[in-house]
């Protein structure tokens, strides 16, 4: 598994692209309407809205990040780092922006690669 | 040397790139200062930023809109401090008649690079507001995306690429011939 986060708009996507020689049908792109799981692809776009849907719709964050975990030991993830703003107002972006931090805390702990991009710079730091 | 620098607010960005700039100094030194005041509050801020320059040998060059024209009135060999970024595109995406420019990036982008182009020392500051939890109104969300592009573009150009966090510095792009090294040596 590789993971590669970033702040918005930091050029997560098109790193991912390039580095691991990824073309546009290879990427599912979540949204945060779409509680289904990820279907298999090489990247998996913008985790963090897949679970943002998750919370909008009641289900279990941890549980189902595991079990996504469990079948995408090949995956690269792509997520929006959202960790480093006010607490949002919201109870449930509340609840988003930790359950993120918990499934990316998780997701890195188990990749082989973690990169951090910035203003379009990778840093690996895995 | 061009150096890029961007991070939170309030985390010691300016003075770090002041430094920068005052180091760079062979002969003149200019401070671009992009903010247009529309309230009192902004004028405490300004206050507060000329307080900080103060005695430092600044020039103050103001320029809100059309970037590049500091070269009309600034000597292209002295040494540079653009802050911010992040100004200079609310100034030219939202203009006083209430109407917004959703092409205030590209322009942008190209009036730094015109800049670039001439300008051999040169300080630029950002600011990083990419990772927050929040969902924006469309027209935010546009802004934020608009900086991220000039921030992408600028950063092509530039020799050294710095995040600011509480003071501390995390080198993303150095020189490879140690000059970078010799500015900002003994800097915290």
């Amino acid at each position: 598994m590789k993971l590669v986060f970033g702040g918005a708009y930091q050029g997560k996507l098109e790193y991912a692209m390039e580095a691991y020689e990824v073309s546009e049908t290879d990427i599912y792109r979540c949204s945060e309407d779409n509680t289904d799981f990820p279907q298999a692809a090489k990247i998996v776009y913008e985790l963090d809205k897949w679970i943002l849907a998750l919370i909008k719709a009641g289900i279990d964050t941890d549980t189902a990040i595991s079990d996504f975990m469990k079948n995408n030991t090949d995956t690269c993830i792509i997520a929006n780092d959202i960790s480093s703003g006010i607490v949002p107002y919201e109870p449930q972006l509340r609840q988003w922006r930790e359950a993120v931090g918990r499934a990316l805390a998780a997701i890195a702990k188990e990749s082989d690669e973690v990169v951090r991009l910035f203003c379009g710079i990778p840093t690996r730091l895995v | 040397m061009k150096v890029f620098i961007s991070g939170g607010c309030k985390n010691g960005k300016s003075y770090y790139a002041q430094h920068l700039a005052k180091r760079q100094q062979n002969d003149k030194l200019y401070y671009i200062a992009t903010m247009s005041s529309v309230d009192s509050e902004d004028d405490q801020r300004i206050a507060r930023h000329q307080d900080e320059r103060e005695g430092w040998g600044f020039e103050t060059i103001e320029q809100a809109v059309n970037i590049e024209d500091i070269l009309n009135v600034c000597d292209s060999t002295g040494s540079f401090l653009l802050d911010s970024v992040t100004a200079l595109l609310a100034n030219e995406m939202f203009k006083s008649d209430g109407s917004v420019d959703f092409d205030a990036s590209s322009r942008i982008i190209d009036g730094i690079n015109v800049l670039l182009e001439k300008v051999e020392n040169i300080v630029i500051v950002s600011d990083y507001i990419y990772s927050d939890a929040m969902e924006y109104d469309e027209l935010t969300e546009q802004y934020r995306k608009a900086l991220a592009q000039i921030d992408r573009a600028t950063v092509k150009m530039c020799d050294v690429v710095l995040e600011v966090a509480y003071s501390t510095v995390t080198l993303h792009r150095s020189t490879e011939d140690g000059r970078w090294e010799s500015l900002s040596e003994g800097l915290r």
